[in-house]
């Protein structure tokens, strides 16, 4: 078995901000493990898929959530009419047969679920599967990356000091406003000044991050409300369905917002 | 007959001198002439009723001037009954209430106008005097402020408000019904239709945060009994003073003003250079330079929003036509300035036009305005015509007073009429913003904690009522010495409640993360719950080890269903400060006493816990000998946290000593009756026990340990929050290692006991 449906074939496209390409090129050629931080919808998934492609290595991305358990990560035996069989999870995949293992939001998983990574991420690199009583050692291609919102940073919610460390890491924040406009223009497929608008109408609702939003929109949220401009809606509905309404259910900071977005037209 | 009747019984009420023998002439025509002269001798022997009754002259009196007003709208069957009424009032509510009555009955006739609704009016007051004994007289005499507002239905709303809002506390009614309580202007504001700032006001401050990141403070202007209802917003050191509704603008247009008035002066506050000094301008000249400065930082706001246009323009309804005033061309420059669409061919607005536009590329430059407005003020003052700097008001509505424009600290102007020029509109500060100036509270002045701590300075008002007994722990002979202390609990001293939001307001980071730990605390979330006799799907883990256990020959294990439940927070906290004389002291390296950073804690411990939603109840204590532990309720389980409680959270003075036990044993009565899960109590505390009675150091350590064991028999856990940096060991010792913490740095505490809350209750 290998990996081959997991390999990306068309570029992704992905506007470099500054030197993250590079960074990670050399990060990967050590197999050293990395860390994506930043808010959500500002191009984390997108960047790897771009490194992905770019590497000629397969992706095997997992999404993380609380109920996560470690089973759902290294894998489990099932039941045929034999008996039971070893089912390999997407992390023990990826470390059998050479891929990048995304592990999306890991924040989200708990902290226990999490610690099954640390014999892959330091210089042992290997997986040792206790119900099957084997190690993997990992494949040479292998490489293990995970994503991270520092927005979600509490005491309830944040990585183990003795994950964290185990990590490079590369920060993404929403790009400068002429690079945002011209990734919106390109995603959405309209015109620069349009994408500026929209870029402008962002950072109204950045601005209420910790006033009322946990986030501002996110490009991604743009990039929606880009689309259906192109479609023919106004630039205020769109804004209304892709970023106002989608952001917040409190009719005060919907109103804000609103305004806001009215006052930047 | 009746006549003579009238005057002798007059006469020896009002007494024996001149005058009072004039008005009492007086009296008697106006009885007679609003009495049906068959119906007068029934009124005198409604008189002499009140008489009979021993309420004493002036209720007499009282009654005697006002009931013919009653009886010229209401009819004279309403003014005999009154008499009767007021004896009512006296008995429920005292005679100052009573000689309150007949001035509002008077009122009330004259405002409603009609004796059915006159009637109606005085079913209200007789029918909520009981629930309200205290306050009935404070009512009266607001009766007519009150029905220039509201019809006899709100008039009822409102009153029945008042009485909710307080919840069964005196002291809070009377403070709403003597209009001390800014509620009270609110609720009659919105019972009376207008657009009230304060349901805006987070989403218009949060308008302002999206469009320049700009938190602004704003304040509701005062608005009460005998001040003139601020007309214009108003700002000056980075406070914004809003009025609190803008009396006959049309709700829907409300809306929009606000949010113009606050994008305005944020304008200002973004775009406007140093202020100005007056120097030697004229008022005319001051009124053009600032006219001319808020078209600038209008025009300013709008080059990086576009938008704003179309929320301030409709506000611009000068129209080229009319008698030429100096505050009619103003606004009609005003608009020339900002509505492109707008013809007018007055010299004055067409040269002040061209002057502004011709100046485009130099618009950054605040500068330009004085220059500007300085040659147009000239130009309006060569042209003779009137300007008055009295009653100028700024237009149109949205547009501030801008004071906050102009410095006129150090140069007095010499021109008096400028500063009445801002008078006139000028918002006076909150009342809220100072302390009450309270007579029976005096002496509960903050500046004078130690002088309060001597107890032949309390006041009557502020005696405590000793309320339990509780037993306390010799270790010495180990033995409970039964009925030792006495708890005496001490209303407390209300304080400035707009500390607690400025305390807020000052600390936004540690807001937001309550805010975000709140969200996450108050859903319940599903917990999965695995092998489980039933569920509605299988857990495939349980399942594969019931298979492997069958292939073995054993008895599997039925439990191989997975189900989701929610978990509830289900908990009551009583936060338990001591606020004894130790914590005036100053903490190293910082400005603020140990109470303070208490309160500032404290604060932010109850807004999250308010936000989360949990029961809470925050007391304070401090003592003097065991015959009296001072016992503060600054907010109980059943009332909310408001504005009452806040007030009574900055109002803390620290005093007395520390007799821990038995204030803790007190906190666990309340607790123990909370029909919650859990039971927590937080003790804030500073120091080690002691009291001035009790020479043993040991003594009250070993009595606190006991009270903590006994409370946690009784199910309710303690943990300590210890401000004392060597105070390990006996913390220790009193609530068990696991159950303390030790703040080393003080001044982290306001951030740390939230925090501590949020994992004390995860």
């Amino acid at each position: 078995m290998d990996l081959k449906d997991y390999l990306i074939a068309e570029e992704p496209y992905y506007r470099a901000v500054g030197s993250e390409i590079a960074l990670f090129e050399a990060a990967y050629a050590s197999r050293m493990p990395m860390m994506l931080k930043g808010p959500t919808g500002c191009g984390k998934t997108r960047f790897v898929e771009h490194m992905a492609w770019r590497l000629k290595k397969p992706l095997v991305s997992v999404a993380c959530h609380e109920d996560m358990t470690a089973s759902d990560l290294v894998g489990r035996y099932l039941l045929d009419a034999e008996g039971t069989v070893w089912h390999d999870g997407p992390l023990t995949l990826a470390v059998r047969y050479g891929g990048i293992c995304y592990l999306d939001e890991i924040v989200e998983a708990r902290q226990d679920t999490t610690v099954v990574i640390h014999a892959l991420t330091d210089d042992r690199r290997m997986l040792p599967l206790e119900k099957k009583n084997e190690v993997i050692r990992a494949h040479p291609d292998f490489q293990l990356v995970i994503s991270y919102n520092p927005g979600y940073q509490s005491v309830l919610k944040d990585l183990k000091e003795s994950t964290k460390q185990r990590f490079g890491a590369v920060d993404f924040t929403y790009p400068a406003p002429d690079i945002e406009a011209e990734i919106v223009a390109h995603e959405a497929g309209i015109d620069m000044p349009l994408a500026r608008q929209l870029v402008t109408i962002a950072a109204r609702s950045r601005n209420l991050k910790g006033h009322g939003l946990d986030e501002g929109a996110s490009t991604r949220m743009l990039i929606h409300a880009g689309q259906l401009v192109a479609r023919g809606v106004s630039l205020g509905e769109a804004c209304q369905v892709a970023i106002v309404l989608p952001i917040t259910d409190d009719p005060d900071i919907r109103d804000a917002l609103g305004a806001a977005i009215e006052a930047c037209t | 007959m009746a006549q003579a009747d009238i005057r002798a019984f007059l006469t020896e009420v009002a007494g024996p001198d001149a005058a009072a023998r004039a008005s009492a002439d007086y009296l008697t025509q106006e009885a007679r002439r609003h009495i049906p002269a068959g119906r007068i001798a029934e009124w005198v022997a409604a008189c002499r009723s009140l008489e009979q009754a021993g309420l004493g002259n002036a209720v007499i009196l009282a009654y005697v001037r006002q009931s013919p007003v009653v009886a010229r709208i209401a009819g004279a069957d309403a003014a005999i009954a009154l008499a009767d009424h007021v004896k009512t009032i006296a008995f429920t509510a005292g005679r100052a209430a009573a000689q309150a009555l007949p001035a509002a009955a008077a009122a009330a006739a004259s405002r409603l106008d009609s004796a059915d609704r006159y009637k109606a009016w005085l079913a209200v007051v007789l029918r909520f005097a009981p629930h309200m004994k205290e306050s009935v007289e404070a009512l009266l005499r607001h009766t007519d402020h009150i029905l220039s507002r509201l019809d006899v239905s709100r008039f009822e709303a409102w009153t029945l408000g008042g009485i909710r809002i307080a919840g069964g506390d005196k002291e809070r009614r009377r403070l709403f019904f003597a209009f001390g309580d800014p509620a009270a202007e609110r609720s009659l504001l919105r019972e009376s239709g207008e657009v009230v700032f304060s349901d805006l006001e987070r989403r218009l401050k949060t308008y302002l945060t999206a469009l320049w990141r700009v938190r602004v403070a704003v304040r509701e202007a005062a608005v009460g009994v005998g001040r003139p209802i601020p007309r214009r917003a108003s700002f000056d050191a980075g406070v914004v003073r809003m009025p609190a509704s803008f009396p006959g603008v049309p709700q829907a247009q409300a809306n929009d003003l606000f949010r113009a008035a606050l994008a305005h002066i944020a304008a200002h506050l973004m775009y406007s250079g140093p202020r100005f000094r007056p120097g030697s301008l004229k008022p005319l000249q001051i009124a053009l330079v600032s006219l001319i400065e808020d078209a600038r930082v209008e025009h300013l706001a709008m080059r990086d929003f576009p938008g704003l246009r179309r929320l301030w323009l409709p506000f611009h309804a000068a129209a080229a036509a009319g008698t030429v005033t100096a505050p009619g061309l103003m606004a009609r420059l005003s608009r020339a300035l900002i509505d492109p669409d707008y013809d007018d061919d007055d010299d004055f607005v067409a040269k002040g036009r061209r002057m502004f536009f011709e100046r485009e590329a130099d618009w950054e430059d605040p500068t330009i305005s004085r220059g500007i407005g300085n040659l147009l003020g000239n130009d309006l003052g060569q042209m003779r015509v009137q300007f008055n700097a009295k009653t100028y008001v700024v237009e149109p509505a949205y547009r501030d007073d801008n004071a906050g424009l102009w410095d006129f600290e150090d140069a007095p102007p010499e021109d008096m009429d400028v500063a009445e020029m801002f008078e006139s509109v000028r918002i006076a500060p909150k009342q809220e913003d100072e302390p009450e100036p309270d007579d029976s509270k005096q002496d509960n002045a903050p500046d004078t904690p130690i002088n309060k701590a001597r107890p032949s300075d309390s006041t009557p008002e502020e005696e405590g009522v000793p309320v339990a007994r509780y037993p306390e722990w010799d270790y010495a002979v180990a033995q409970e010495r039964p009925e030792w202390t006495t708890l005496v609990e001490y209303p407390p001293a209300p304080g400035p409640a707009a500390v607690v939001e400025r305390i807020l307001e000052g600390r936004p980071d540690i807001v937001n993360r309550i805010t975000a730990l709140v969200r996450s605390a108050r859903v319940s979330r599903p917990v999965r719950l695995r092998r489980q006799p039933e569920g509605d799907r299988l857990d495939l883990d349980a399942c594969i080890d019931a298979v492997i256990t069958q292939r073995h020959g054993d008895t599997p294990d039925p439990n191989v269903y997975m189900t989701s439940a929610r978990k509830f927070r289900d908990l009551s906290v009583l936060v338990l400060l001591d606020v004894s004389q130790s914590t005036n002291d100053r903490v190293k390296g910082s400005r603020e006493t140990v109470l303070e950073l208490e309160q500032e804690a404290t604060a932010l411990l109850a807004h999250a816990m308010n936000e989360v939603g949990d029961p809470f109840a925050i007391h304070a204590f401090c003592s003097n000998t065991r015959e009296e532990v001072r016992y503060m309720r600054i907010k109980d389980f059943q009332t909310p946290y408001d504005n009452m409680a806040k007030s009574y959270l900055a109002g803390l003075t620290g005093q007395l000593s520390t007799r821990l036990g038995a204030a803790m044993r007190h906190a666990g009565e309340d607790l123990r009756n909370q029909m919650t899960h859990r039971k927590l109590l937080l003790v804030v505390t500073d120091g080690e026990p002691s009291d001035i009675d009790v020479q043993d150091r040991k003594y009250l350590v070993e009595d606190a340990r006991k009270a903590v064991a006994s409370l946690s028999q009784q199910g309710i856990d303690v943990f300590c929050v210890g401000l004392d940096s060597g105070g390990d060991s006996y913390l220790t010792r009193i609530f068990g290692r696991r159950n303390a913490l030790q703040i080393d740095r003080l001044s982290s505490l306001p951030e740390k006991l939230p925090m501590l809350y949020f994992r004390l209750t995860a």
